[in-house]
């Protein structure tokens, strides 16, 4: 892996390798999580699909059909209390290309293009571009609701950290991205590229130096004052919040949140994501044995440990009816892992799933790029390797403490009205 | 045993097409520089087998969702079911039931042959009773339900059930709570011993391996069978569609609607020039790059989700598109005012030649992933192709041959819309 620095607070990350069909680049700019968050997420979807060069979207897309299809994705994604504004594009590797084509580099330049030369009417956004990706953003945050499991976790995670930055939606609210103006979201495309940490990540057999030096230049014309982004890790409330809403549903859906102690991101997160897997990880884990297969309870019933924010996330798809039986069988789970009442195997399952799965990050660029861009905000950078090494030498004694400090914060739980109409056919 | 080098030039791969005298197909594409393998034992038998060939010839009706309740059914065993082998393992093991095929797969980057021989034992030897069936149904129950709420599942199913009066494919792939209760130990062990045979299988594996490793554990856990391909029988479809509009509501913000054309054809399967002729025309009339992708978008007809699919198998071939919209109705008369325009008109040349610039693109890409690999060498064997048959076909495929499918297909008169509303 190469790292470089580009800029201040601008990191290039290139990993230069033949083993895929492709080139696969991301660049992710973080900036702290705040009530600004709208005129920030609107901007990869304006910066994505035109540029000043290619001012509408057929014509760029015809342009990447011409690259051979090459494609590229914008997206916003909160990690911690950053939120962060992603682009990946993926072209095919250069000794693909039919008549000597150079694919990778000029997919490269495009992506420069869209973000450091975007379509503009002089010094601000035009007008009836913004009212159109006001349009989708809205569309986007409203159909956040459809998938009823991602819904109950994010109205769970609204409630638990209403008064952290982190209960603020990545994507904004409805009504601040109705009250955007073309102005509002040219500043923040201005402050992005001066302030926020940045990080590309590119993998690929392509030449790093041509690379390095276009985002050199492309930067060299900012003033960068990048800014600093922490997260407040807080405890458990001593007494757990219940909330409970109802909606023309046929399946409820069950989320409980924990907090786990962690006073930061490097507080011990290695031993509790292993504790967290043994509760409800794999097919091994507590949850998946005991409330699915057991129980019968669900088809699904898993945790999720987010090492930037220091918190668990359980979600589980049930019958209203056993709400109460499935809720305290989870928090019964959670106590048997901090009694250590697992077994030696589950505890070395645990071990060897989550190697097994870390190690096949480097088989896929989509997998490398991800695993490298989470870290953006961090010093240095930990390969898979590096990390497997940690997993390897927790003990059992050291998860034990870990899941001791897990602790029930909120529980939000989603049931029908009673109003699902049955199909007729 | 017969070993078969498939190679591609272009592409600087190949893989071993191997007989195996158990009857088995073994296909193995050994990859450098990967840490990861992929395996898949895969069975020709999925949702649509709602038949079974019996000795004499006749055909008997299975439940619905009988396919993906056996799959999840397989896992279990007398002593550790698969999940508990797998787990002393560290490989990540899963199946899935789609339409017409049901696959048990692992991946995994140590223990490679442990993990190898446990799910090609794990699949050859069931075990069920009346009791563990009775537990499942729970879990599946629950994941039906799950299904129920999510609109692009129901959109689509509910597309397909306008579309066909008889074909199974219409019918939701774990089955219904009603259907599912019907099931019992016997039933699982008739299908199992119909569609589980080695010779209606195969097993796919791409990654950090060789050949000998494969072939030493397959040599020693695979116990050859009686048994031939199963046989599926065409079952007869009218032309028209069942009913050309449906709305169902349920909890979304914006509308979802899918637009289905319904296709007739003389032979039951589609092959890989048609399917690609098909891709190539549907990207050139309603692309991201299109005239009417841009109109749809700038009337606030449509979102990013809007997409389009050649939806084919056995039996059935369809055209659908799908995405979100305020105003359903409309963009349904765009695209089919657009198909007239294309039919009047023809295609531009220079337009085809960038559509297969981007396919040919697009097809490269998908040759990265372990996974993927291993799952396109399965899926092309049961078509009676092998994974690098498209490479060759897209190359033959002409603009004359894009105005020739269109002149058969996409006929608005066999089209349905079926769309999802808020409550």
């Amino acid at each position: 892996m190469h790292f470089e620095n580009i800029a201040d607070g601008v990191r290039l990350c290139a990993q230069s390798t033949d083993k895929f069909k492709t080139c696969r680049i991301n660049v992710s700019m973080a900036m702290p999580l705040d009530t600004n968050a709208s005129a920030r997420a609107i901007l990869p979807f304006i910066l994505q699909r035109r540029c000043a060069k290619y001012p509408d979207f057929t014509t760029l897309n015809r342009v990447l059909d011409e690259l051979y299809g090459a494609s590229v994705s914008a997206g916003v994604i909160r990690r911690g209390e950053a939120q962060i504004l992603s682009f990946n594009l993926t072209a095919i590797d250069d000794r693909f290309a039919l008549d000597g084509d150079t694919v990778a580099l000029e997919c490269v330049q495009l992506l420069c293009d869209m973000i450091f030369d975007p379509l503009t009417d002089g010094d601000s956004f035009p007008a009836d571009i913004v009212e159109q990706e006001k349009r989708l953003l809205i569309e986007a945050i409203e159909n956040e609701m459809n998938d009823k499991r991602r819904y109950a976790l994010m109205r769970c995670e609204e409630i638990m950290f209403d008064e952290e930055a982190y209960g603020i939606n990545r994507l904004g609210t409805v009504a601040d991205v109705k009250d955007l103006t073309p102005d509002d979201i040219y500043y923040a495309w201005k402050e992005e590229l001066r302030e926020a940490q940045i990080q590309i990540t590119m993998v690929g057999s392509m030449d790093v130096e041509p690379v390095a030096n276009m985002l050199k230049e492309r930067f060299s014309s900012i003033k960068r004052q990048p800014t600093e982004i922490t997260t407040k890790f807080i405890s458990a409330i001593p007494k757990p919040d219940y909330v409970c809403e109802e909606m023309p549903i046929k399946q409820g859906k069950l989320v409980m949140g924990f907090r786990t102690g962690m006073r930061n991101e490097d507080d011990n997160p290695v031993p509790m994501r292993i504790a967290v897997d043994i509760f409800g990880g794999g097919t091994y884990s507590k949850l998946f044995s005991v409330v699915r297969e057991k129980m019968s309870l669900c088809y699904y019933c898993s945790a999720a440990f987010f090492s930037s924010k220091g918190v668990v996330m359980v979600q589980s798809g049930i019958e209203d009816v056993n709400e109460e039986k499935a809720k305290s069988e989870i928090v019964n789970q959670l106590s048997l892992v901090a009694d250590g009442q697992f077994t030696d195997d589950d505890f070395s399952s645990s071990i060897k799933s989550l190697t097994d799965s870390i190690i096949s990050n480097n088989d896929t660029p989509e997998s490398i790029c991800a695993w490298y861009a989470t870290q953006l905000l961090r010093d240095t950078l930990k390969t898979p390797e590096a990390y497997v090494e940690e997993i390897k030498n927790v003990d059992k004694q050291q998860v034990i403490s870990a899941a001791k400090t897990i602790k029930l914060d909120t529980v939000f739980m989603l049931k029908s009205n009673g109003e699902v109409a049955d199909d007729e056919d | 045993m017969k070993i078969n080098e498939i190679k591609n030039e272009l592409l600087g791969e190949m893989y071993y097409d191997i007989d195996h005298p158990s009857g088995l197909k073994i296909l193995i594409m050994p990859k450098v520089g990967y840490a990861s393998t992929y395996a898949i034992f895969a069975t020709k038998y999925g949702s649509i087998d709602t038949m079974i060939e019996m000795k004499d010839g006749t055909f008997s009706q299975i439940p619905e969702g009988t396919a993906h309740f056996l799959e999840h059914k397989l896992f279990e065993s007398e002593d550790l079911d698969a999940f508990e082998r797998f787990a002393k393992t560290g490989a990540s093991a899963n199946a899935y039931t789609s339409f017409d095929r049901t696959g048990y797969l692992f991946s995994c980057s140590a223990n490679f042959k442990k993990n190898l021989e446990i799910l090609l034992d794990f699949v050859q030897n069931p075990y069920f009773t009346q009791a563990t069936v009775e537990k499942e149904q729970g879990i599946i129950g629950q994941e039906i339900d799950m299904y129920k709420d999510i609109p692009d599942w129901e959109v689509m199913f509910n597309c397909l059930r306008n579309m066909y009066h008889n074909l199974p494919v219409r019918i939701d792939i774990a089955g219904t709570q009603e259907s599912i209760a019907q099931i019992t130990a016997d039933m699982l062990y008739g299908c199992y011993n119909n569609f589980y045979n080695l010779n209606n299988m195969v097993l796919a594996v791409a990654g950090n391996t060789t050949v000998d490793e494969v072939l030493e554990v397959a040599d020693a856990v695979l116990k050859p069978v009686e048994g031939k391909m199963a046989q599926r029988k065409i079952i007869d479809e009218p032309r028209e569609v069942r009913a050309d509009y449906c709305e169902k509501k349920l909890s979304v913000a914006t509308p979802q609607f899918m637009l289905g054309f319904k296709e007739e054809w003389d032979t039951p399967e589609r092959t890989a020039k048609e399917e690609i002729t098909m891709e190539i025309l549907l990207d050139m009339i309603s692309g991201p790059s299109t005239d009417l992708y841009r109109r749809l978008f700038d009337a606030n007809l449509i979102n990013n989700s809007f997409g389009f699919e050649y939806f084919t198998g056995f039996g059935y071939s369809c055209v659908l598109f799908a995405g979100e919209s305020n105003d359903p109705k409309a963009v349904a008369e765009e695209i089919k005012k657009e198909i007239k325009h294309f039919r009047e008109n023809g295609f531009d040349e220079k337009v085809f030649e960038r559509t297969k610039k981007k396919l040919y693109g697009r097809m490269i890409m998908g040759m990265n992933d372990v996974d993927s690999l291993a799952n396109n060498m399965a899926v092309s064997y049961f078509a009676g192709e092998d994974v690098f048959t498209d490479f060759e076909t897209y190359k033959t495929v002409t603009v004359e041959d894009i105005k020739a499918m269109l002149d058969k297909t996409l006929d608005e008169n066999y089209s349905t819309l079926s769309v999802i509303l808020p409550n």
